[in-house]
């Protein structure tokens, strides 16, 4: 695409309009003669790669473009649906860019998607995905599957593999013929369906305290407090997540929000419950 | 020649469109084909022009092509146009598998199909599919037969029962008059086999029968299961028409 | 370092996946099959690239299937299935962005009554080995099978030496791939082996 674009818009490369060019100059005093609508393009030969280099804060701490990156996520099915709990941290670098972020996209009353990774791509493909639901339900007649709605945002962003997109999401739902189904979705094109899942940079320390007590036969309040308290885990020991949690409960009646909880009045409140968290004094 | 169908995509002044009507008339020369429901089947039948003398009629394409391990498609008209259809067809139900992970309705394939005859009927350098079809089979997961019909300006329609081509009239009256409810599979192979006996004269080898059950099965007939529903038939018929005679006596 | 190895035995050919889903630091998933049945008597096992795998899978599926229902329920034979996946490979390495995936095609020839199995590599190589396999379990495995393989194995010979196989690899591989799902390719068609 952009060596087309170059072939078109630089001026050395056209013989023809070089000569008609030089033929003016000597008449008519004009130093060029626009034969070819143009755009005009940054002065990049590949744009992923400047992406890359301005953007990427891992290689290059100094970089110009930081682009929100930490979070923890979660998703896990469980006997009586699907619990999603996310924190609410956006960092830039080492800047705390806002503590109220909202990364769980309501897709439509039956589909939630989570957010990891570019705050951008994953706001936008995600409610894109949310318009291309829509136009399938009122084509069918029937609402679409987590299968098919989880495939279309995977082969989106894999038609955009290699180009900067960064996402990791979890796009969670519960259809008649499928039940409750959780797919994780990334930017790489990697599309894989599972009972649970942990995204972002805390997800080690999610995984931790979920995988350890979680099990398929948890109550509705149990579950929803385990999601909670894995988030808070990934917060506790995780720079770049925190803020509150927002926690959702997916049913075969749709989604229920479970309110946000600020992490820094539930931390206490759970550590003095559970005698947990230790190593803090207080 | 009234100027209005040198151009496909041109209205005539009373608003009929001559290139697709004309497609139309391509239809009514095709060979005759059949659709019919039953209670858990699908059963679609066609005739079947004789072979020539050197023909070989074991490469010769049959009507009844299979769309996806849970359809067919039998139509009439331009064997040529179809087989461009069809295969448009196929194509679309992988491309489904492969981006829905599941497999087309029946709903789907044939309002797949009439799109694509009505964009050959609105573009330019191009002209309609001289063909319509009948699209059987089973949704995946399901028991319900469907069976659809599409005709060359993209219209298309559930039946019960159908046939289009040549002498399609006669052979729908003829099911409208016999057709009943929750046939079992023997009696709509049946009620198939005798429509088309309206029109084709020839008997059980020209004419071709595929039966399509829930869970991808599809059973072709060959000549000597068609002969026996035939000679079933003719004789069901003589027996009527010496019962007509004795009372008339 | 995803698994996938394959064996040839007298009448079929088996087919070995792990069942690790990593990124980054953690496993995803503990239940990833690796494979797709590309029609009745042809199984691609499929390593690489994240994303690039399954999208070239289900495509070659989606195309061996569309051959299926063009040509009468005529099945693609192992030998042009690996061909076609040869040639796609080939094609892709050239293009503007190309697959990075290396298969294995166990395959059963129902006209001459023969099993195969193919190892193609993302720069379109092919060739049809006795037993082959992909990534770093290749490094162990292809010792350990020049030793013990012998021509006209059964089955049941072949699984004992895929045993032994799995065996060296939970020994000295650095991570752990979480088992291996197992399937044979014979004339039946395409079966699981459960228990691995």
């Amino acid at each position: 695409m952009n060596s087309i674009a170059s072939q078109f818009t630089n001026n050395n490369n056209n013989i023809i309009r070089n000569e008609i060019n030089s033929v003016t100059h000597e008449f008519a005093q004009q130093n060029s003669l626009n034969l070819v609508p143009s755009i005009t393009l940054p002065p990049i030969s590949q744009p992923t790669d400047f992406l890359r280099a301005h953007t990427d804060d891992e290689t290059n701490p100094d970089c110009k473009i930081k682009i929100a990156h930490g979070t923890t996520t979660l998703a896990f099915r469980y006997q009586g649906g699907i619990i999603v709990a996310v924190d609410s941290r956006a960092t830039a670098g080492n800047w705390i860019a806002s503590q109220t972020v909202n990364k769980v996209i309501r897709i439509n009353p039956f589909l939630l998607g989570t957010m990891a990774g570019g705050a951008a791509d994953c706001q936008y493909w995600e409610t894109w995905l949310g318009t291309q639901c829509r136009l399938h339900e009122l084509r069918e007649k029937e609402r679409i599957s987590v299968a098919a709605a989880s495939k279309i945002l995977g082969n989106l962003v894999y038609q955009y593999k290699g180009m900067g997109l960064s996402m990791g999401t979890m796009v969670c739902g519960y259809t008649k013929k499928e039940g409750p189904t959780i797919y994780y979705v990334d930017s790489d094109g990697t599309r894989l369906k599972g009972d649970l899942f942990c995204v972002g940079s805390g997800q080690t320390f999610a995984y931790g305290v979920l995988d350890s007590e979680y099990k398929w036969e948890l109550t509705d309040e149990e579950a929803l407090y385990l999601g909670k308290r894995s988030i808070l885990a990934a917060t506790h020991r995780d720079a770049y997540s925190g803020g509150s949690i927002n926690l959702y409960h997916v049913t075969e009646k749709g989604w229920i929000y479970h309110g946000n909880h600020n992490v820094g009045d539930i931390f206490w409140d759970i550590k003095e419950q559970e005698k947990s968290f230790n190593n803090v004094d207080g | 020649m009234s100027g209005y169908d040198s151009a496909l995509s041109i209205f005539s002044p009373d608003g009929h469109v001559f290139q697709v009507e004309y497609a139309s008339e391509a239809v009514k020369r095709g060979t005759c084909a059949v659709g019919v429901k039953g209670k858990e089947c699908v059963v679609l039948g066609c005739e079947k022009r004789t072979t020539l003398k050197l023909q070989d009629p074991r490469i010769t394409p049959s009507k009844i092509c299979k769309i996806d391990n849970h359809a067919l498609l039998v139509f009439a008209g331009l064997n040529a146009d179809a087989r461009i259809l069809v295969d448009k067809a196929r194509v679309e139900a992988q491309s489904h598998r492969l981006t829905l992970e599941d497999a087309v309705s029946i709903e789907y394939l044939t309002k797949y199909v009439a799109g694509v005859q009505q964009k050959y009927t609105q573009s330019g350098g191009v002209r309609p599919f001289g063909i319509a079809t009948i699209i059987a089979g089973f949704d995946s997961n399901d028991t319900v037969p469907k069976l659809y019909q599409t005709e060359p300006s993209g219209v298309y329609n559930a039946w019960k029962a159908h046939a289009i081509g040549k002498s399609s009239k006669t052979v729908r009256e003829f099911l409208e008059k016999h057709y009943e409810e929750d046939l079992d599979d023997d009696k709509s192979v049946k009620l198939t086999i005798k429509s088309l006996l309206e029109v084709v004269q020839t008997g059980a080898k020209n004419i071709e029968v595929s039966v399509l059950k829930a869970g991808n099965i599809i059973k072709q007939l060959d000549v000597d299961e068609i002969k026996k529903y035939v000679d079933e038939i003719e004789a069901e018929k003589e027996a009527e028409a010496e019962k007509k005679k004795k009372s008339k006596d | 370092m995803d698994i996938i190895l394959g064996i040839k035995v007298e009448d079929g050919t088996i087919i070995a996946t792990s069942k690790a889903a990593t990124r980054g630091i953690s496993v995803l998933k503990d239940s990833d099959d690796k494979t797709r049945a590309l029609n009745a008597r042809n199984l691609i096992a499929y390593t690489g690239e994240s994303g690039d795998t399954v999208q070239f899978a289900e495509f070659i599926q989606a195309n061996i299937q569309l051959y299926s229902m063009r040509e009468n329920d005529i099945e693609l034979s192992p030998k042009a299935t690996a061909s076609f996946v040869r040639n796609q490979l080939a094609t892709s390495l050239r293009s503007r962005k190309p697959y990075q995936v290396n298969v294995l095609i166990a395959g059963y020839d129902t006209k001459t009554d023969t099993a195969s199995l193919n190892w193609i590599d993302y720069l379109g190589t092919q060739v049809e080995l006795p037993y082959g396999a992909h990534g770093y379990a290749a490094f162990y495995a292809n010792s350990l099978l020049d030793k013990h393989y012998r021509k006209n194995m059964k089955i049941e010979e072949g699984l004992g030496l895929l045993k032994l196989c799995l065996k060296e690899l939970e020994t000295r591989m650095p991570i752990d791939f979480k088992g291996v799902y197992v399937k044979v390719v014979d004339k039946d068609g395409i079966r699981s082996i459960e228990g691995y």
